[in-house]
């Protein structure tokens, strides 16, 4: 008895790793279209930040956190520090329409920031600056909640936004 | 592969038999909490009752997430690749004390970890993110318990050898085979978490580092992570490849193709953490979609599996009578208990791998992200694929190792009906949530923004759980049964171990030689992981001091 | 029934039946998730 060199694979068994393949590809692309084409995209490396003073350096956006009106009714960028166990600040109103641009760092440990019926959604890390974008089209009140146990009251940490039409 | 009977030790077995007691009695109090969970996602407070003894919710799922995932699997698999590492190469392990030193190291690790737990000195869940900050015991406990594990590991790695010396050109059995690969998958994995916790975790806990940087720690943490649920998965796979399939009376369909996908396995599970890190800010767009992509091709082997295991299940169905397009299911001996945990356990597995490729699917993961849908996700995968497939083994193994007769075999079949029940309600209801909006990790009933139109799911969550609790009770009676029994089995078990349908000697040697899988193996971890870690590694901020917030 | 010989009688066509149910399955509830993705918008 010798060894062969070619693996024996049933016919069957061949078709369905040919169309495994084929279905893993389909996907890849799907993701692949959401992502590059349509923008819905992953967060990316923002700038880095040192949790210990980020929320007393006056120099820094999140002594102050708050919204910065960019372009008046079309663009915000929205600076919200994440601490034990609240959001700074924890109530945010913005017209609906415009295209907001969240930055949310924390100054003590980890914790999580999805915005309800949205694609923002991110892990907040000490030391780092989380940072996507939303245009809220419709009128209405948008829950953001802590996605990551951050201690006792976690379950109570949330804040919302309101969008006015 | 000749699959004559071969009689392990007294002495053996009952090294084998202390890894599944202590596993089991994780499995015990780790999975009480999970029905506590499910009951207050429904609305029924029992933690108070608990206090002073368990402080909190997350107190609880502390403990139910490092007893269940990590002390549970460990131990298990530690236990059952003891087994099938000295029945496949029918030979006894190497060096014994090596092994009973890694055994041992793991015991005082799990008690090292487990004090602070239970004094609320280490409420940060068993993924222990810094700079939530531990009593440095539980650190150093969880160290010893993965160190304990490599060493078990290089037991059976210096077995292979000796084995191997005895028997110069011949095929590893595939059951030995399975378990070398899963302890190598171990031995590279665990590097992430061994660097994390010995470069920042434990000496930041023992006050010799002013700080950690979370976002490398994460970064370490899931170079292990990922490949954690394949050393999870292997062994139950090593039981779907070669075991179950005699035990249905049949053989394995492709003993060649069962290798194959254990390489690709070993090659691709690591070099793919950044899966779990998509909506990371410190981590680029580009190695996040290289990772997903690479997620994606760890899929293949699993689909590879699906279809090998399912055909010989088929092939013993009709050796049996078996008849019809899908008629042939009902030949199989469902009324043995290891049998029918093990199919129901690979039947919700098919459904873990849909929720497993979603959140694996790069943007997708900002619909899924720490949402219920995750542990909705991996109780179908470790909860019930790993975990009841570990529980029909043992239903047979217990039986081996302590000679006595299985205790009441319809409830144990019944126990892994309850089991698949219980964990389709619970587990349909937790992924729905996760799609609403729901966070994981939250007790739902202390949050405020949980609105009315979520009840009916979250009442269903809890009747989920009710129903695992009762299949969990019967588990441990039917394990307690047997073993305090008086009634000495009637027949010797036989242990199930397939032919494959070709002989396996007659596969590709390239199948059996270990160097080209294994350089690729650092090669692929090197080019996937190498830049990027290198990049955080230069820019390491030890800026995080650490914070006791429960 | 001779070892060589099995393998080319037996036809796993019971296996490839479930796990084309099982594609169908994967692709309906992959899908769905998808279309809740894009339903849910840009992030750049
Ligand atoms: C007895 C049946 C079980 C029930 C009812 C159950 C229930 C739950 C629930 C409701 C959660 C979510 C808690 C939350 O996110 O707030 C959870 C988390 C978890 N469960 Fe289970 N579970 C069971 C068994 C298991 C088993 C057998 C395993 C693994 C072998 C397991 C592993 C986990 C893990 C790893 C977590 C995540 C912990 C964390 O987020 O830190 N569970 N379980
Ligand atoms: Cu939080």
């Amino acid at each position: 008895m010798s060894a062969q060199e070619k693996m024996h694979v049933d016919r069957y068994e061949r078709n369905w790793m040919v169309a495994s393949a084929i279905l893993l590809v389909l996907f890849a692309t799907a993701v692949s279209i959401a992502a590059f084409g349509m923008g819905i995209q992953v967060p990316a490396p923002e700038q880095r930040v040192d949790p210990r003073t980020v929320a007393s350096d006056p120099n820094s956006p999140w002594s102050n956190p708050g919204i910065r009106e960019v372009v008046a009714g079309e663009k915000y960028d929205v600076y919200i520090l994440a601490k034990t166990w609240q959001y700074l600040p924890a109530e945010i109103s913005i017209p609906a329409g415009a295209s907001v641009t969240f930055y949310v760092t924390s100054m003590d440990v980890q914790h999580g920031f999805k915005i309800q019926d949205t694609n923002v959604n991110f892990q907040v890390v000490p030391g780092q600056v989380s940072k996507l974008t939303v245009k809220f089209t419709k009128a209405g009140t948008y829950n953001f909640i802590c996605t990551e146990y951050c201690g006792a009251a976690h379950a109570a940490m949330a804040g919302k936004i309101v969008v006015s039409p | 592969m000749s699959t004559q009977a071969y009689e392990i030790t007294p002495k053996d077995k009952n090294f084998i038999g202390w890894h599944l007691a202590v596993a089991i009695i994780a499995l015990a109090i780790g999975s009480l909490f999970g029905p506590l969970q499910a009951f207050e996602h429904a609305g029924w407070d029992l933690y108070k009752y608990l206090n002073p003894l368990i402080k909190s919710y997350y107190q609880g799922l502390t403990l139910h997430g490092v007893l269940n995932a990590l002390v549970w699997t460990t131990f298990f698999i530690t236990g059952f690749l003891t087994f099938t590492v000295i029945y496949g190469f029918k030979r006894p392990l190497k060096y014994p004390t090596l092994n009973l030193i890694g055994f041992l190291l793991m015991v005082v690790g799990l008690v090292l970890a487990a004090i602070p737990i239970l004094l609320n000195e280490a409420t940060v869940l068993f993924t222990f993110y810094p700079p939530m900050k531990a009593n440095w015991a539980f650190y150093v406990g969880l160290t010893l318990v993965v160190v304990g594990s490599w060493v078990e590991g290089w037991g059976f790695f210096y077995t292979y050898a000796a084995w191997r010396k005895e028997n110069p050109g011949v095929r590893t059995p595939f059951i030995a085979f399975g378990s070398i690969i899963t302890m190598l998958l171990w031995q590279i994995a665990t590097i992430g978490i061994a660097v994390d916790m010995l470069t920042m975790l434990i000496p930041w806990s023992l006050g010799l580092l002013p700080g950690v940087d979370p976002q490398l720690s994460r970064t370490y943490f899931w170079f292990t992570g990922h490949p954690l649920v394949y050393f999870w998965l292997l062994p139950a796979y090593i039981s779907w490849y070669a075991m179950l399939p005699k035990q249905v009376g049949g053989k394995m369909f492709s003993d060649s193709l069962a290798r194959f996908a254990f390489w690709l396995f070993l090659i691709l599970s690591v070099p793919l953490g950044f899966h779990h890190q998509y909506v990371d800010p410190g981590v680029p767009p580009a190695w996040k979609f290289i990772h997903a992509m690479l997620t994606f091709s760890v899929f293949f082997p699993s689909m590879l599996t699906a279809f090998t295991v399912v055909a010989s299940l088929e092939y013993g169905a009709r050796q049996n009578g078996g008849k019809g397009m899908f008629g042939w299911m009902r030949a199989l001996p469902w009324s043995n208990p290891s049998v029918a945990a093990q199919l129901l356990a690979g039947l919700l597995f098919f459904f873990g791998g849909i929720g497993g490729l979603a959140n694996a699917s790069y943007n997708v993961n900002l619909v899924l992200h720490n949402t219920a849908f995750v542990p909705g996700h991996f109780h179908l995968t470790v909860g019930t694929g790993v975990t009841l497939t570990f529980i029909g083994i043992s239903y047979w193994l217990i039986p081996y190792l302590t000679g006595k007769k299985l205790w009441q075999p319809k409830w144990a079949v019944a126990q892994a009906w309850l089991w698949f029940v219980g964990m389709i309600i619970f587990s349909n209801s937790m992924h729905i949530l996760g799609l609403l909006g729901a966070p994981r990790r939250t007790p739902l009933n202390l949050a405020p923004y949980i609105p009315a139109e979520w009840n009916s799911r979250l009442f269903q969550v809890g009747i989920g759980g009710a129903i695992l609790f009762v299949s969990g009770a019967i588990y441990l009676t039917v394990v307690a049964a047997t073993f305090w029994s008086k009634q000495p089995a009637t027949e010797k078990v036989e242990v199930p171990v397939a032919e494959a349908l070709q002989d396996p000697a007659l596969g590709p040697a390239w199948l059996d030689r270990w160097t080209p899988w294994v350089v690729a193996t650092l090669a692929l971890i090197v080019l996937a992981y190498g830049p990027m870690l290198f990049d955080l590694i230069k820019n390491i901020a030890l800026t995080s001091p650490g914070f006791r917030v429960w | 029934m001779a070892k060589k010989n099995s393998n080319d009688e037996f036809r796993p066509q019971g296996t490839v039946a479930i796990l084309v149910i099982f594609v169908i399955t994967l692709v309906v509830l992959w899908g769905s998730i998808y279309l809740i993705l894009l339903g849910r918008g840009g992030t750049v």
